[in-house]
């Protein structure tokens, strides 16, 4: 794969991840051994990103991968790829550690500090050239549009607290999510 | 909420980011489950929020794969919820489910005196009672039964919005004292024990309430100790999504 192949969608493509889990639902170990390899990194980056606390990061990211293990058997390949299915349970259980067990003034410390920009995560990337392709696409959206992923995504923040965040109303931020990832699936090349 | 009804499409960005509160959450889905519109558009935002998550990849500790390898081997996987899966029927509570709704208020309000003999008692029995009722009494109250593994019949009133079910079973096969039966929430927020069942009374148990409901979540149940235990170490005899 060649950053001068557009097409290119590493994440996607990884040959043989839905094979693997499919072998990992049936019990083998070696199988989760190498979904380990593939998903560990996305996973605890994006917990981290999330959850910042290297602790609880950490023990999200172990939760998240032992229950991949357990759930293989209820992938199904007709909704979408492992890797979405993967990130999906990671976000989602991320979001709900820190809307969990964070204090309200915890949450407005976050509130403080939640504009930091995507080149943050430069550090320690894995995937360089997810990250450059990612980076490219997020230039081309709106300063709003691209706020409001960066923080609901990014900062674990429900669209009417970046809504807050920004002094926009909800229903706009609400839109300009889903304006904003639409755009992002085309520049990105996602095919449903 | 509102929003949701009036523009259900437009929470699909919102959503596909986990950016909306547990009620709106619950909500959506359940406006995805009749959608295949939206769900479509969710699966691909889905993909690129996917695309987000592995653009901020970083390399855990070397150590985690030791810890989650060795958690692997000790933990049981769940059985796919496709094979093998017992026949249920659902129906819409207000519709159908009418006298069998009153039956189990009829039960609850039986049970409840029954075990009033102290006060304090009477006290978590009328809580039990009014949680058991909001359930049964809420608009989107759903009935769903099913067989039981190895005998009887399971039924339930499941409420997304109080985020509980009610749960009854009859012809169970009795257990040793030393056994019981254990009610889980088995999902994507992970196994949660959801009780124990008490003894039978006239050949009903229940019914019980089981809290904490969460989206995706199936109900099961297995043979445990009698004190109940954290993770199940039996096989389920009862599998209903929720």
């Amino acid at each position: 794969m060649t950053v001068s192949d557009p097409a290119a969608r590493p994440d996607r493509g990884r040959p043989g991840l839905e094979d693997q889990l499919a072998r990992v639902a049936r019990g083998d170990a070696a199988a989760f051994d190498a979904v380990y390899d593939q998903v560990a990194g996305p996973v605890f980056g994006i917990v981290r990103r999330v959850v910042r606390d290297l602790a609880q990061s950490e023990e999200v990211t172990q939760e998240v991968l032992l229950e991949v293990w357990r759930s293989a058997s209820r992938f199904t390949p007709a909704q979408g790829t492992a890797m979405a299915w993967i990130m999906t349970m990671a976000h989602r259980r991320a979001v709900d550690r820190v809307r969990s067990v964070q204090r309200a003034a915890e949450r407005e410390r976050r509130a403080a500090t939640a504009d930091i920009p995507f080149d943050e995560v430069a550090e320690a990337v894995e995937s360089n050239l997810e990250y450059e392709r990612v980076r490219r696409c997020l230039g081309t959206l709106t300063e709003v549009q691209r706020e409001s992923v960066t923080l609901a995504y990014y900062g674990g923040y429900t669209y009417n607290e970046v809504a807050a965040l920004l002094g926009v109303a909800a229903g706009t931020v609400k839109t300009r999510m889903r304006d904003a990832l639409i755009r992002l699936r085309d520049c990105l090349g996602v095919i449903g | 909420m509102r929003l949701v009804r009036k523009e259900p499409h437009t929470l699909a960005g919102a959503y596909a980011m986990d950016a909306l509160d547990a009620a709106d959450r619950a909500r959506f889905e359940r406006h995805l489950a009749r959608c295949d519109s939206c769900a479509q558009e969710v699966s691909e935002l889905r993909e690129t929020t996917a695309r987000l998550a592995v653009a901020s990849a970083v390399a855990p500790p070397p150590a985690m794969k030791q810890l989650v390898m060795a958690a692997v081997r000790g933990t049981r996987q769940h059985a796919p919820v496709t094979a093998a899966k017992p026949r249920f029927t659902t129906r819409r509570l207000v519709l159908v489910a009418a006298p069998v709704a009153a039956m189990l208020i009829a039960i609850a309000t039986v049970f409840g005196l029954a075990n009033s003999d102290t006060s304090q008692r009477l006290s978590q029995a009328q809580q039990r009672d009014q949680a058991i009722a909001s359930v049964l009494t809420a608009k989107d109250a759903t009935m769903m039964s099913g067989p039981v593994v190895g005998g009887g019949t399971a039924r339930i009133v499941m409420s997304h919005e109080k985020q509980a079910l009610v749960f009854i079973a009859t012809g169970l096969p009795a257990l040793p004292a030393s056994a019981g039966y254990e009610l889980w929430l088995v999902g994507p927020a992970g196994d949660r024990p959801a009780g124990m069942l008490p003894a039978p009374s006239h050949g009903m148990i229940g019914p019980v309430i089981a809290a904490g409901l969460r989206d995706g979540d199936h109900l099961m149940l297995s043979v445990e100790p009698a004190a109940g235990t954290t993770y199940p170490t039996t096989r389920m005899m009862l599998d209903i999504p929720l």
